[in-house]
């Protein structure tokens, strides 16, 4: 009996002592997964050694984990998955981060070889340097040891030869050396004159013990500086004189080209800072942000907003979409090219589509003025929410310089506050037929009939009343008309998407042979409304075209 | 010879030129996240009103989360932007929530009060769901559609135009190529 209370106590001592081991054991192998994470709130820390939050949270996942019996392996797998091979403190070496591995090893091999060829090449030098055929400037020239006697102690004449002609090659260098040293200002012009007689002293000898020499047995090709003299020093010195001259022009050519070339891509690849979160102002060789200039496709960009420019002035839709979406294709940011679409599809009708066009321009650049100015006119005319048309608006008033254009954009504001409180009652009341259109019909004149294809495009053309300059304030086209012609011009036909097309304006229409509106040629057909002004909202008004240009 | 030599010199020096000139380019404490085009991790959220969401459960809806700090600076500067557009957006099958991460209780609750934010949020109190979807910095931003899966990720505050922007990319699954960044902070 007494023997079962031990029992238990030590089997519950023992459960204890093992349980603390195995949490021992598993904090420790959290602190070695950790210590092979990196912290990514830190600065080259590991997740063991961070104090920061972020570490403290990963090193309770790893130890939870760890107790659920998951391996060393799968936890790091996890941390890749959510935070990428960059948690590793050491990448696995394959793929790109086999280059990290391999490329420290491959750079310090190729650093202990260039230094052994260099050591090699310094010890040739030296090595030559040790025997040379004169002492060295400023010590006892060789004139004053008989050269004759020098000669003499070597017996063949194929051995004097060679030797004498090695010393003449090395006398040449030294003279080269000597004429270099006083051109850079190290000898006085004494000093130069007596060393270089020395040298010039010391040819003479060797080439007169030269000529003493029995003649070669074999004939063999004589080399350039066989025949040099100290007088002939020009021609002994032009090779490599020449060289260090090429050596020169490479390499000042060499920087003049890295000086352009880098100017050029430095230039090309800035751009101003467009707001204050806009962090990078370049490309890839300062940084990529967005709506930076993309290297060679900068100028296909610009032509592509030139083409759909044009085409917007011409009211060419199809061709400015296409235009503008190939813009988007190379630069997806462009400000421009999203807000123009965005006043195309709002011109068609599409206000979701026109806002979120306009979004994305402003997404690029959030003081983009036209963009601004789409999205509130269409937040306040199409969708009436008159606190979010005003805050976008006085967004752009506040970007906008003291002028005319501000002035109007102000109006607006202004004009939103009157105009809400009428449209919540106009919304109340059913809308009265045809009330913000004009209709009406353009007759040709009966002695102009012949001149009538078929062909061509009308426009029929409304302008402010007063106002006969600036762009017109609605136009609308019809292609190939038959005439007479019923029409109707309403707000979807205005100019710029979101102007008030209300009270009294003239009225006037072409038939242009190009369908160009921008171009007037000879021969189109014009006519004005006879009882210009009219109101907006009138019925049955006449337009007969009954002038040539 | 000399030009050989030249050569060699140039196509020594001109890769560690470019490799220096590329690493002064990058912001050594960015992480590209490689959640974008994956399964959204699943996770289960205590909000602040007592009730329990799960990702799960909203799953068809076009799903935007957000992880925010009452410390941070920049969560500050896009709390108006991200009640704006959940105003703009909320019948349209889009839901909001906000995640709270490495903060109290009585500081993110004051933050909401302070700028009114209607939509969901809760508190990650073990920091899971941050390690989860690869968390680094405040706010973090993510944008799932309606099959779960992640299609765009903006670090920092991204503005009202992006959100609606994004969100209609998620709409039509269109994932994004690469991450979005604003003013951020690191998380603690």
């Amino acid at each position: 009996m007494w023997r079962s209370p031990l029992l238990l106590t030590t089997l519950g001592l023992l459960l204890v002592i093992l349980g603390a081991a195995g949490q021992q054991d598993l904090e420790e192998q959290t602190r070695k997964i950790a210590s092979e994470l990196r912290c990514p709130v830190c600065q080259n820390l590991s997740a063991a050694d961070s104090p920061s939050e972020l570490a403290q949270e990963m090193r309770q996942f790893i130890f939870d984990q760890l107790k659920q019996g998951k391996s060393p392996e799968q936890i790091k797998g996890y941390f890749i998955s959510k935070y990428g091979e960059w948690v590793l403190l050491a990448p696995t070496p394959k793929g790109f981060s086999l280059l990290l591995w391999i490329l420290p090893f491959a750079a310090a091999g190729a650093g202990i070889v260039l230094v052994l060829f260099l050591i090699r090449r310094w010890a040739k030098k030296k090595k030559r340097a040790a025997k040379p055929v004169t002492p060295a400037f400023g010590e006892q020239p060789e004139t004053s040891i008989p050269v004759a006697d020098k000669i003499s102690s070597e017996p063949p004449p194929e051995l004097a030869r060679s030797s004498l002609r090695e010393k003449q090659v090395r006398l040449s260098a030294e003279l080269e050396e000597l004429d270099f040293d006083f051109d850079s200002g190290r000898f006085s012009e004494a000093d130069y004159k007596e060393l270089r007689k020395e040298l010039e002293d010391q040819a003479v000898i060797i080439h007169k013990k030269l000529d003493s020499l029995p003649p070669p047995l074999r004939n063999q090709p004589a080399t350039p500086e066989t025949g040099a003299t100290p007088s002939h020093g020009a021609t002994m010195r032009s090779e490599p004189a020449s060289r260090r001259n090429w050596q020169l022009v490479a390499g000042g050519l060499f920087l003049l080209l890295f000086g352009i070339t880098l100017g050029v891509f430095l230039s090309k690849s800035l751009r101003p800072r467009v707001s204050e979160s806009d962090i990078m102002t370049g490309d890839f060789l300062t940084g990529t942000g967005p709506g930076g200039v993309t290297g060679n496709s900068g100028s296909d960009t610009e032509s592509f907003l030139a083409q759909g420019r044009a085409a917007v002035e011409r009211r060419d839709w199809p061709q400015a979409i296409d235009a503008f979406k190939k813009t988007l294709a190379i630069d997806p940011n462009q400000p421009e090219a999203h807000s123009y679409m965005g006043f195309i599809l709002a011109q068609a009708g599409h206000a979701e589509g026109a806002l979120l066009a306009f979004d994305r321009a402003l997404m690029s650049n959030p003081n983009f003025a036209p963009a601004l100015w789409g999205k509130g006119m269409i937040l306040y005319q199409v969708k009436k929410d008159f606190p979010a048309a005003r805050q976008t608006l006085e967004r752009l008033v506040s970007l906008m310089p003291p002028g005319s254009e501000r002035d109007e954009v102000q109006n607006t504001v202004a004009e939103m506050a009157q105009l809400s409180g009428k449209e919540k009652q106009a919304a109340k009341t059913p809308p009265t037929k045809g009330s913000s259109v004009i209709q009406g019909v353009v007759s040709i004149d009966p002695k102009l009939k012949d001149r009538v294809d078929g062909q061509g495009t009308l426009f029929i053309i409304a302008r402010s009343a007063g106002s006969s300059a600036g762009p017109p304030l609605a136009v609308k086209r019809i292609d190939q008309p038959k005439f007479p012609v019923a029409f109707s011009l309403g707000p979807e036909n205005a100019m710029i998407p979101g102007t008030t097309f209300s009270g009294k304006v003239t009225l006037s229409a072409r038939l242009d042979k190009d369908g160009n509106p921008t171009t007037k040629e000879p021969g189109n057909l014009t006519g004005e409304y006879k009882k210009n002004p009219v109101e907006v909202g009138a019925e049955k008004v006449n337009i007969v075209l009954d002038q040539i240009m | 010879m000399p030009w050989r030599r030249l050569l060699i010199t140039f196509l020594l020096i001109l890769p560690l030129l470019w490799l220096l000139a590329y690493g002064f380019t990058r912001d050594p404490r960015y992480i590209a996240s490689p959640l974008i085009g994956r399964q959204a991790p699943d996770f289960r959220v205590l909000l602040f009103d007592g009730k329990e969401l799960k990702l799960e459960e909203i799953r068809g809806k076009i799903v935007f989360v957000n992880f925010w700090a009452s410390w941070c600076v920049p969560c500050r500067e896009e709390a108006r932007d991200l009640e704006a557009a959940w105003q703009r957006l909320k019948d349209k099958n889009v839901v909001f929530l906000g995640i709270n991460i490495q903060d109290r209780q009585e500081d993110a609750t004051k933050f909401l009060r302070e700028f009114n934010v209607t939509y969901p949020n809760g508190r990650d109190l073990s920091g899971r769901i941050a390690i989860d979807y690869g968390v680094w910095g405040v706010p973090e931003t993510f944008f799932i559609d309606s099959s779960g899966k992640i299609t765009y990720k903006h670090v920092g505050t991204p503005g009202a135009e992006t959100i609606m922007v994004k969100v209609e990319e998620a709409r039509e699954g269109l994932v994004s190529a690469k991450e979005g960044k604003g003013s951020y902070q690191s998380i603690r």
